[in-house]
């Protein structure tokens, strides 16, 4: 990985300010067609010593149908982790645009449980610029640790999208990946998601992304209707796993169509079983029950 | 030990422990108990019979009960259960009963009733709640402490209103009104209110919904339905003997010593004598349209939405011999199953399929030893779905652990009298209908080929839950 | 008490009632536990030998006993013994000495006659006197006011002044249990019988089955009973179940739902109470049905319900007692009749007809019963206040409440004590009579 030294931040950065700042630059580069270049900043973020609010955690657990235990959600701790990967976007040296950009996929490894009592020390970076057939991608890389440089308890890979941004020097994949025909199969879940389920999960995760909070806010931005944070559904499959996947597991997910709220949710989780009954995975996918359409899918498996 | 009038036998060695054979290898271990084990585990207990029931009549939502609590229809079934039995100013050993929509304020809702009715106040009581299978639990464990003599009589049952069900506050209303109880200051009373908002205000409705699924009872239902292949017209013939067999059971007289009328109602409300197998089938599906198969279940093949109370009058054989009351059947023996609905292992409601076998087993029987089958009709399907499994060879080898298929049911054993298609379910109160009914039943047949005749309860439960329950004619 | 018989009973209503000629109903004194038998002196006419046995009897029951009148005082009964009587002559002097004594009655006062039977009589002489006092009776009963009563005892051959059944009738009459009974004359049947041990608790360990007890006059019965000792099965059909259940728990009996124009009703009865109670006494044939219409309108199902419930299940139910080894010990068996029955009633032809057959049944059946000791009897009711006679249009109400000599309507209770009455041993000397409980009808028998 990179060799430089990571910058280390005094607190955890606001999202807010870093939203304000992020449109301010995007209009920077409009006005003045400025470009900062083709390469991702090599250089990391990194807060020290960061701990939970309990009150906080406990609204993100009840709101996506975790209990309330001492073990922190994977998807809460991307979320205690995102705006230390939005400073780095955020970084004049960043050279795609912040605003607009769509979360395609995330990957988590969650190797040993994290308390709300535990100290963290949280990284991010960026890497692995590359191209995608509607623009140019890359990943946001996240390391939690134990404060004072223990093992990587958590580690987390977001792929983000910007679409329609093609930079020179990067390749748009040769052939463009066409998604699998999809057939929904039977649910053993269905989701009815209010109109301020986007508003929920900011109010628990801080991401006050406007295209999540209401229909004014997201039409702004271009959209039709607000539409759900990936992470709240991802992390409400993940709960809905349930107990079995233990303290240490892989979760990946992949986002097709936004889910534009309110709407109805469809699910299926399918479990795989060793010999002895012990739990080894599962895979989910979500659609939309009133057109087919998948939203998203992907798995939990023991590590 | 007794502390009533007359002093009980007691548990004379340490008993092994009663779930011995039951979880060691969850749900395969049907068929792996040793034949008639039960009889030489439990060697020191004594019977626990059923005097007799009582319940009200089934009002459909919205009917006669409208506006009778939880409270009152559980008072009005236990003061018929006392008149038929003569318990006035009695202290029975515990009383027990539940409901499934509950308002806080019935946190005591049994012993409140307790306290209505005509037993003596110094009676106990204890609420208990297992979705569907509240009743049956009730008597299964109330029948228990009966058997260790740790009470000589006892009273089990159940309630539900689907009317008279509570609302919940929204939980931002909820959590403002909590915040606000704790404040001290106005300060603090100001800013608790400020956050407030106006949708804040609008109730939340009941939600029928399995909490980890946000499936309906009745959607989850349509995919057993689907997966076992049950027919929209098999279902519909189910229920038109339900309510043919229920309609013939109120001519003949039977419910005369099991039900009491309860404002103006003297049936159940949601029995049709008339439905045919042609009025059925001009019913529209309601369940299981978004499936790939075709949708099945209708309003007439599945149970409507009910109020009701149900009772049932437990003792030990001292006790009702003292009291010159009747013992109709005694409680043998009850098993409870649940399975994984969340990812659709298996359907919601089939874990009766897998209890039955492992009750059975335990007690050295087969289905071809029990001579009434009462399996409580939630849907149609889900007794011919329960039935389906039980007949599948795979299911029997890689579900229960068998040779082959668990068995097949002779159906004219099935349901006699009715059941829940035909006379409804107010949830927590179908246990009780049952036990009262096929205890009556049992007794009536008495003896079959030398052997008490025998009778098998199987209810299925909210939560992926069944309880199942063998009874004897005494 | 009805809102007409409150306004004129006390104030300025009992003035106007008073000036204009109203009827003038008075509250009826009624039994209380606790409460002494008569209000006031008793005076005995009469100078017979059974005349002198039966007062020094009741002074053992502490009554305050005068043989002659004290003038001014006021009398809480008059007993006009009469049982010697050889000629209509000898009517004059008792009577007339009685006759002295009646403006000094107190309010709810009783006057009671003691004679025997004209049926039994050997000389037309001696008939016509003993008829002469039923003549005699009904019409000082009407002379009678402020809810005095008059009441006669008929002794058959067998029964004396003293036999239990006697006193036991003295004690009936005298009493608030017979608020509503006026006019009537009682046989005494038999020397059969036996007094309670305690006049509280006339029923104590018997067992009673009360049909049609979910509701009014058979309710009342079985609170009736149950005050007298009496432990209650309680029958009706299953769609009273409720307020059967209700009467059941009040007076801490069993309920039974049963239909008793089932074939198998009266086993079920016998079953339960034998089963419950460990034995079987006392069965009140309460239940009844109406279903009235005009003969010329009338149609099967209405003829054929009405027979089927108020007579023909009573036969049935008692062929099956009669046959029960559970039903031998002092068996008692009160039938609810109606005045209906004896006077008939415009549109009730159908219901007149089961009520005329249920007092045929009983005068048959009493020899079948007497032959294991028992006792069977009915009670006509007239007017009673209840809710099928709230019901009724308000002029024909009215008319029928008043048409008594007590100017009102009785109450399910005053029907009830009736029936504990004759269903006690003290009463084991009565069997195959009507009384009735009507407070003497003006129209009609």
């Amino acid at each position: 990985m990179t060799a430089s030294q990571p910058v280390i931040l005094g607190e955890m950065p606001s999202l807010s300010k870093l939203y304000v700042n992020a449109a301010a630059t995007a209009a920077r580069r409009r006005v003045l067609g400025t470009h900062t270049g083709t390469e991702l900043p090599e250089c990391s973020h990194e807060v020290r010593g960061v701990q939970a609010d309990v009150a906080n955690l406990t609204a993100y657990q009840h709101l996506i149908g975790e209990t309330a235990s001492d073990v922190l959600p994977a998807g809460f701790i991307h979320a205690l982790a995102f705006p230390l990967a939005m400073s780095v976007m955020n970084r004049d040296d960043f050279p795609l645009p912040l605003l607009g950009m769509i979360h395609l996929s995330n990957k988590v490894v969650q190797s040993a449980p994290v308390r709300f009592t535990e100290a963290l020390d949280i990284r991010t970076r960026v890497e692995n610029l590359r191209g995608h057939r509607a623009g140019t991608q890359l990943d946001v890389v996240a390391e939690v640790r134990e404060a004072g440089d223990g093992a990587i308890r958590w580690l987390g890979v977001s792929s983000y999208l910007a679409k329609g941004v093609f930079l020179p020097g990067i390749d748009k994949p040769s052939a463009p990946s066409v998604p699998a025909a999809f057939t929904a199969p039977d649910p053993t879940a269905l989701w009815q998601l209010g109109v301020d389920t986007g508003r929920a999960y900011a109010a628990v995760s801080g991401d006050f992304n406007p295209i999540h909070l209401s229909v004014l806010t997201a039409k702004a931005l271009g959209m039709r209707r607000s539409i759900a944070h990936g992470m709240y559904l991802a992390s409400r499959a993940l709960a809905d796993v349930g107990a079995a996947k233990g303290d240490a597991f892989s979760w990946d997910v992949s986002f097709e169509a936004p889910v534009f709220l309110p709407a109805r949710v469809a699910l299926d989780i399918s479990t795989a079983q060793d010999g002895d009954g012990a739990w080894q995975r599962s895979d989910y996918a979500a659609w939309s029950p009133h057109s087919g359409r998948k939203h998203f899918s992907g798995s939990v498996a023991a590590l | 030990m007794s502390i009533q009038g007359q002093s009980a036998p007691g548990p004379k060695e340490s008993s092994p422990s009663p779930s011995a054979g039951q979880n060691a290898a969850g749900q395969n271990a049907a068929g792996q108990n040793a034949a008639g084990q039960a009889a030489a585990a439990f060697p020191q207990l004594r019977k626990a019979v059923v005097v007799g029931g009582n319940r009200i009549p089934f009002a459909r939502t919205g009917g006669a009960y409208t506006k009778s609590s939880n409270q009152d229809m559980l008072t009005a079934a236990l003061d018929g259960l006392i008149a038929r039995f003569g318990l006035q100013d009695e202290r029975i050993g515990e009383v027990a009963a539940g409901a499934v929509l509950k308002h806080s304020r019935d946190f005591n809702l049994t012993r409140e009733a307790v306290l209505g009715s005509a037993l003596s106040a110094e009676t106990p009581a204890y609420d208990l709640q297992q979705a569907c299978a509240t009743g049956l639990e009730t008597v299964l464990g109330l029948a228990n402490k009966i058997r260790l003599g740790q009470i000589d009589s006892a009273i089990a049952g159940g309630v539900d209103s689907a009317s008279d069900a509570p609302i919940a506050v929204s939980e931002g209303l909820r959590e403002v009104l909590l915040d606000l109880n704790r404040a001290k200051t106005l300060p603090q009373r100001l800013q608790a209110l400020s956050r407030l908002r106006p949708k804040d205000l609008a109730p939340d409705a009941p939600n029928t919904g399995e909490p980890r699924t946000g499936l309906s009872m009745g959607e989850h239902q349509a995919l057993t339905t689907a997966q076992w292949k049950i027919t929209r017209e098999a279902q519909d013939e189910l229920a038109c003997n339900s309510h043919r067999n229920l309609a013939a059971a109120y001519d003949a007289g039977f419910f005369d010593d099991l039900l009491t009328p309860y404002r103006g109602l003297r049936k159940d409300a949601n029995l049709r004598p008339d439905t045919s197998l042609e009025k059925l089938a001009t019913l529209k599906p309601v369940f299981g349209k978004n499936l790939g198969s075709e949708a099945t279940m209708t309003a007439g093949n599945s149970t409507p939405l009910t109020d009701g109370a149900s009772t049932v009058l437990l003792a030990s054989e001292e006790w009702a011999d003292a009291h010159d009351l009747p013992k109709l059947a005694t409680v043998v023996d009850g098993e409870a199953a649940a399975v994984d609905f969340v990812h659709g292992k298996d359907g919601l409601l089939m874990a009766p399929a897998f209890a039955v076998p492992r009750l059975l087993a335990r007690n050295g029987l087969t289905l071809e030893d029990i001579d009434f089958f009462e399996i409580h009709e939630a849907f149609a399907g889900t007794v011919l779905s329960t039935l389906a499994a039980w007949e599948d060879e795979e299911f029997g080898r890689t579900r229960l652990g068998l040779d082959g298929a668990f068995g097949i049911i002779d159906r004219s054993k099935l349901n006699v009298n009715g059941s829940s298609l035909a006379a409804g379910h107010p949830f927590a109160a179908t246990g009780g209908r049952i036990v009262a009914t096929l205890a009556k039943m049992l007794h009536a047949r008495g003896q079959v080929d030398g052997r008490p005749a025998r009778g098998l309860i199987s209810i299925c439960a909210a939560g992926g839950q069944g309880v199942v329950a063998i009874l004897e004619a005494h | 008490m009805d809102k007409y018989t409150q306004l004129v009973s006390r104030g300025l209503g009992k003035d106007i009632a008073k000036k204009l000629g109203l009827p003038q109903p008075v509250v009826l004194r009624r039994h209380e536990p606790g409460q002494p038998l008569v209000q006031g002196p008793v005076l005995i006419q009469g100078s017979t030998a059974g005349a002198d046995e039966l007062a020094s009897t009741l002074l053992a029951w502490n009554l305050d006993i005068r043989r002659h009148a004290v003038p001014k005082e006021k009398l809480g009964a008059i007993i006009l013994v009469l049982d010697e009587l050889a000629h209509p002559d000898d009517l004059e002097k008792p009577v007339l000495a009685a006759a002295a004594s009646l403006r000094d009655l107190a309010p709810n006062a009783r006057v009671i006659t003691v004679s025997r039977t004209a049926a039994s009589a050997s000389t037309p002489e001696i008939a016509a006197a003993r008829q002469g006092v039923d003549g005699l009776l009904r019409s000082l009963a009407k002379e009678l006011r402020a809810g005095a009563t008059g009441n006669g005892i008929l002794l058959a051959d067998g029964a004396d002044t003293t036999s239990p059944s006697t006193l036991g009738a003295l004690r009936f009459f005298l009493s608030g249990r017979s608020a509503y009974v006026d006019g009537q004359l009682l046989a005494v049947t038999s020397g059969a019988g036996q007094l309670p041990d305690d006049p509280e608790k006339p029923l104590a360990g018997k067992v009673a089955v009360v049909t049609g007890a979910a509701r009014g006059i058979g309710a009342a019965i079985a609170r009736t009973l149950y005050r007298d000792g009496a432990a209650l099965v309680l029958v009706d059909v299953p769609a009273a179940g409720d307020h059967l259940a209700a009467v059941a728990n009040e007076v801490r009996g069993t309920a039974l739902q049963l239909d008793i124009s089932r074939a198998d009703a009266g086993q079920r009865i016998i079953d339960h109470a034998v089963e419950r109670h460990g034995r079987l006494d006392l069965v009140i044939h309460n239940a009844g049905i109406t279903r009235d219409k005009l003969l010329a309108n009338m149609d099967a199902g209405r003829w054929n319900s009405v027979t089927a419930v108020n007579i023909a299940a009573q036969l049935r139910i008692n062929e099956v007692l009669l046959a029960s080894e559970h039903f031998r010990s002092a068996p008692r068996i009160v039938s609810v009749a109606s005045t209906s029955g004896i006077a008939g009633n415009r549109g009730q032809t159908n219901y007149a007809a089961s009520k005329g057959g249920v007092m045929g049944m009983v005068r048959a059946t009493a020899p079948l019963i007497g032959a294991h000791g028992g006792s069977i009897n009915a009670v006509a009711p007239g007017f009673i206040e209840t809710e099928m006679t709230a019901r009724m249009p308000f002029v024909t109400r009215e008319a029928a409440r008043r048409l008594n000599s007590l100017q009102q309507g009785g109450q399910p209770e005053d029907v009830a004590e009736a029936i504990a009455f004759l269903a006690s041993d003290a009463a084991g000397g009565i069997s195959g009579e009507v009384l009735r409980v009507c407070g003497q009808q003006l129209v009609g028998a």
